[in-house]
Formats: C-alpha cells, sequence, structure tokens
C-alpha cells in the first residue's frame, strides 16, 4: 500500500505540488532518499522534516532516522514540514581542522619568540615550558588520531558555517594559551609542581581515551538506536569523558600557573556541561523505565561530588 | 494590571524620565553657553545613573520578564557600559574638545570655536543617546499600559534613521578622542611578568572593540528599517494591532 504526503515549507507553500508517494511501510531514511530525488538540490543531510505542531507549540516533532512512517502515524494525505539545514559538513572533517589548528599555532609561539614577541630578549625555555609544550602537541595528536581512528560518527553533518565557528574557537584560544605560556616574561611555577600536575593530567588523557573507547563500542555491529553506557567511569557519571578531559586541563593550568589557560578551562568546561545536561535528559527520557524500558541508572552528570 | 507588567511600567517610565532629565540638562547647560566640560558636570551622575540601570534590561531578559534575546540585549547594554565608563569617564580627554571632521568654509572663522564646523562631540552622544532612549522607554511603559499612541509608534520607527547612526559616530568620536591618553598611559592594562602569567592591553582591547561594532551596524540598521516598513504599514489602520519588541 502506499501514502501519499504533502510537503510545504514552513510558510505553508507547497514544495511538491504532486505530494511524496511512498510504501506505507517506509523508513525516514527513504522518505529523505525520495525527497532527495524529486529536490536533488537537497541531500538527506539538509533536510529536516516535521510533523505540524500540536496545539499551541510552536514547531512539531522532527522525524529520526531509524524510524518508520507509521511510528509518527502518517497517513496517505498528512502533512510534513520540511526545512532546509543549508549546506552541511561531515563531522569528522570539522574535527580534523580545529585539532589541527592548536597542534600548529601553539608551537609557532615557541619556536619563533622574536616574530611573535618582538622587542623581547628571548631567554633559554624552562623546563615548564618544554613539557607544557609536549603535553599540549601529545594531547592535540590524540584528539587527531581518536577522530581517524577511534571516534564512529556514521554519517553525521553539521552546517558548513560550524567549520568556521569551531577553528576560531580553537585556533585562537590556542593562540590566547600559547601567547601567555611561551612569553619571554613568563614566570615558571616549581618544576616539581607542574611534573606532578602534567602526569596526573596524562592519567585524565588515558581515561579520557578509554571512555572514548567505550562509548565507539557502545552499539553491537548493525544495531542502532541509544545504549546505556557501562562499565569504568560510565558507571558513577554520564558523561565521564568530560570529566576527565576538563579535569586535564585544570591540571594543565596549574602546570603552567597561566590564566590564559585557566580561562579556556573554563569556557570548555562551561560547554561540556551543556553537552552533559543534553545527553543526561536524553537517557533519562529513553530509559524512563516504563513499558518495560530499561530505567536509567542514577548518576552524576559530569563533575561528582557537584554536579 | 499584574506585578509583572506594573513592575515594567515604573521601570520604563523613571528610565524614560531620567533619561529626559539628561537631556534637559544637557540642553539647559549648552544654552546658558556651558562648554563640554560644563555639561559633563552637569549630567554625570544622572547619567551614570540610568545608563547602568539598563543593566536590569539583561536580568529582564534573562529570567524572562521580557521576550529579547538575552544575548543581544547584552551586547548592546556592554556596548553602552564600555563608552560611558570605559571611555568617557575613563578619559577626561573626550569632553574637552569635539572630533571635528570638517571645517565648513562659512562666515565666523575657526575662531569662533567650530561654528563653521561639522563635529562630534559629548553634546551630540547625549544628544542621541538621550533622544533614542525617551523615545524607546516612554513606548515601552505605554505597551505596558495597553496602549500605543501613534507618535510613539512612528518615532520608535523613524527617530532611528537619523539618531542611531548619530549614536554610533559620537561612539566612535569618543573612543578616537580617547585612544592617544589610552595609548601613552595604558590605563587599566596588567604587564608580565606576573605571578598569573597573565597580561591585559586596554589600548588594543579598545582597538578590538571598535572592530566588533563595525559588522553590528549596518546589520542592526537594516534589520530596523524592514521592521519599519512592515510595522508602519499596517500600524495606521489599526494602532493596537500586535507588535514585535525589539
Amino acid at each position: 500500500m502506499a501514502v501519499k504526503l504533502q510537503i510545504k515549507s514552513r510558510s505553508g507553500r507547497d514544495i511538491l505540488p504532486d505530494g511524496l508517494l511512498l510504501p506505507s511501510n517506509a523508513t525516514v531514511e527513504e522518505l529523505r532518499a525520495r525527497f532527495a530525488e524529486l529536490k536533488p538540490k537537497y541531500p538527506p543531510s539538509r533536510q529536516r522534516f516535521t510533523l505540524p505542531p500540536r496545539e499551541g507549540a510552536r514547531s512539531g516533532e522532527a522525524l529520526a532516522n531509524g524510524k518508520r512512517l507509521s511510528d509518527y502515524g502518517l497517513a496517505d494525505g498528512s502533512v510534513l514540514y520540511f526545512k532546509d539545514l543549508g549546506p552541511q559538513i561531515g563531522y569528522a572533517t570539522v574535527f580534523f581542522w580545529e585539532y589541527l589548528g592548536p597542534l600548529l599555532v601553539y608551537p609557532l609561539f615557541y619556536l619563533a619568540p622574536r616574530l611573535l614577541y618582538p622587542g623581547l630578549k628571548a631567554p633559554e625555555k624552562s623546563v615548564v615550558q618544554n613539557l607544557a609544550l609536549a603535553y599540549w602537541s601529545f594531547h592535540y595528536v590524540k584528539r587527531l588520531l581518536e577522530t581517524a581512528f577511534v571516534h564512529k560518527f556514521s554519517h553525521a553533518t553539521m552546517p558548513v558555517f560550524n567549520l568556521l565557528k569551531n577553528c576560531a574557537y580553537y585556533w585562537m584560544f590556542a593562540a590566547y594559551v600559547a601567547y601567555f605560556v611561551n612569553h619571554p616574561l613568563y614566570t615558571p611555577p616549581p618544576t616539581r609542581r607542574a611534573v606532578i600536575a602534567l602526569a596526573a593530567a596524562m592519567l585524565c588523557q588515558f581515561a579520557n581515551f578509554r571512555c572514548h573507547v567505550i562509548l565507539a563500542n557502545l552499539r553491537p555491529a548493525g544495531t542502532k538506536g541509544y545504549v546505556v553506557p557501562r562499565g569504568f567511569l560510565f558507571n558513577f557519571i554520564t558523561c565521564p569523558n568530560y570529566t576527565a578531559e576538563i579535569l586535564g586541563w585544570v591540571c594543565f593550568t596549574v602546570a603552567t600557573q597561566t590564566a590564559a589557560a585557566g580561562l579556556f578551562t573554563l569556557v570548555g568546561a562551561a560547554q561540556m556541561a551543556q553537552w552533559a545536561i543534553g545527553k543526561h535528559a536524553r537517557l533519562r527520557k529513553t530509559f524512563d523505565g516504563q513499558e518495560g524500558r530499561e530505567k536509567y541508572p542514577r548518576r552524576w552528570i559530569m563533575l561528582p561530588p557537584f554536579f | 494590571m499584574s506585578p509583572k507588567s506594573a513592575y515594567l511600567f515604573l521601570y520604563n517610565t523613571v528610565l524614560s524620565l531620567a533619561w529626559g532629565y539628561v537631556l534637559f540638562l544637557t540642553y539647559q547647560t549648552t544654552r546658558a553657553g556651558g562648554g563640554l566640560q560644563e555639561v559633563w558636570q552637569a549630567v554625570e551622575l544622572p547619567l551614570k545613573a540610568a545608563q547602568t540601570a539598563a543593566v536590569m534590561e539583561i536580568v529582564h531578559s534573562a529570567v524572562g520578564l521580557v521576550r529579547s534575546p538575552v544575548a543581544i540585549t547584552a551586547t548592546q547594554v556592554a556596548s553602552r557600559l564600555f563608552i560611558l565608563w570605559g571611555v568617557v569617564d575613563l578619559v577626561p580627554a573626550t569632553r574637552s574638545s569635539p572630533l571635528v571632521l570638517l571645517r565648513l568654509p562659512l562666515g565666523g572663522g575657526a575662531a569662533a570655536g567650530g561654528s563653521g564646523a561639522l563635529q562630534l562631540s559629548l553634546v551630540t552622544l547625549l544628544t542621541a543617546w538621550c533622544c533614542s532612549e525617551v523615545i524607546r522607554y516612554s513606548f515601552f511603559a505605554f505597551k505596558e499600559l495597553g496602549m500605543q499612541p501613534y507618535v510613539l509608534l512612528w518615532l520608535r520607527y523613524t527617530a532611528f534613521i537619523v539618531l542611531y547612526p548619530l549614536g554610533v559616530g559620537s561612539e566612535l568620536a569618543m573612543v578616537a578622542l580617547a585612544m592617544p591618553t589610552i595609548r601613552a598611559n595604558r590605563p587599566l592594562s596588567i604587564q608580565l611578568p606576573n605571578a598569573a602569567n597573565f597580561g591585559f592591553d586596554y589600548y588594543w582591547a579598545c582597538w578590538l572593540a571598535v572592530l566588533a561594532y563595525l559588522p553590528g551596524f549596518p546589520q542592526l540598521y537594516f534589520y530596523m528599517v524592514a521592521q519599519r516598513r512592515k510595522v508602519l504599514r499596517s500600524g495606521r489602520s489599526g494602532s493596537a494591532g500586535k507588535l514585535k519588541a525589539t
């Protein structure tokens, strides 16, 4: 049996005058593919379909991949609203460029002080500055390798503008931190403290890496949908990867004793907290313990014992 | 009237009157032959109070008392506070002489003290700020009463055509007048070396702030032009029509 859906723009204009004909058991992916055939300008990743808003609501529920049209009660003559998300770019590409920047920008300040601090005599680098460069580089090499070999993005995309935004954030913060840590007038903290703090930071890096491996292997091959992450720190915290990342940067800040690094830590932590709250809420909503569904266990969101 | 409406009515009325008072002081001092320094002495306290009270607008928007987006409100208020506290109040040079853009070859000559010149000064800044705030706050005060006098509606969507460029121009003029002093004295700056390994250069921060002004100006201006077309076209027939607060 086939159903014919009406596709409208959000201003109510008919986008496909003849409607969209699909088998009644079609999936959301098939809907996207068929729409892209008729409107080649909009590949599936650019499409967003929403149900008509309920009474009083501003916008309706968005269709998610992995579901069927029947899951949303869509039948012959039903209306769907289409939104163009704009040109998209893959997560892996964005990650590559945003992490490559800090890896290249930071050493510039270390290697070319005469160019970047004109008029100041560059003294011999301290042990702390050498270690900081090594740690910083290790961190971003780790992120690049994880992007290439660990993270699973499936086919996730984001708007092209995000590339610019994310790169600006990472590249500029790298320059900001590197400027102060490699400054000719830099005051190093005691070497012993820096060594201990960076060793602790390395432990955080390994913890973060373990979390990423667990997340990458969450779903058994060939399955979809949400799974409750378990094992290691996931038994206590929803987003332990963020916990480890933030503590790593706190250690880096202590090791270098640089306010700019502290600011980078704070801004990053605020952003990660926002993501963590979203993920925690999503997991609790998905695993609500109702109708035979699993109940999401009680866990810290990101930063025990506070949050 | 709900407590929320009553509060917003009071807030907007008080600020509208406060800005009106600043405008009156400016006009009165200038008319009595006072120079820029006398004007500053007369308006300093009420001006600082009225402008700093705008911080409450960020709070209103953050707690959902008004619908305007927090980030935009915060940026607007922050730019005003930067000009008031970080430029005009900080550097007396902004209130000792105007910024002459163009000398006009009119009678009287330069000895008349700028009477033949196109210039921006503390007085043009105050004129632009006061007029736009009196209009804006009284518009919102009446809105809380459920009223929308056409004169105010028209002014709100018309006066900006002149006041907005005059305001931004005067603000940039204040920065231009202050820059030589800031460059020489480096106020509010933190020098390396120090224990936090932190440095801050107010001179460069001012340049960054000025650069941030540039993309915002045409964007907001043309947004307001579009709003004007929309609002004033529908506004005449039914003045109680629905309006988006901007």
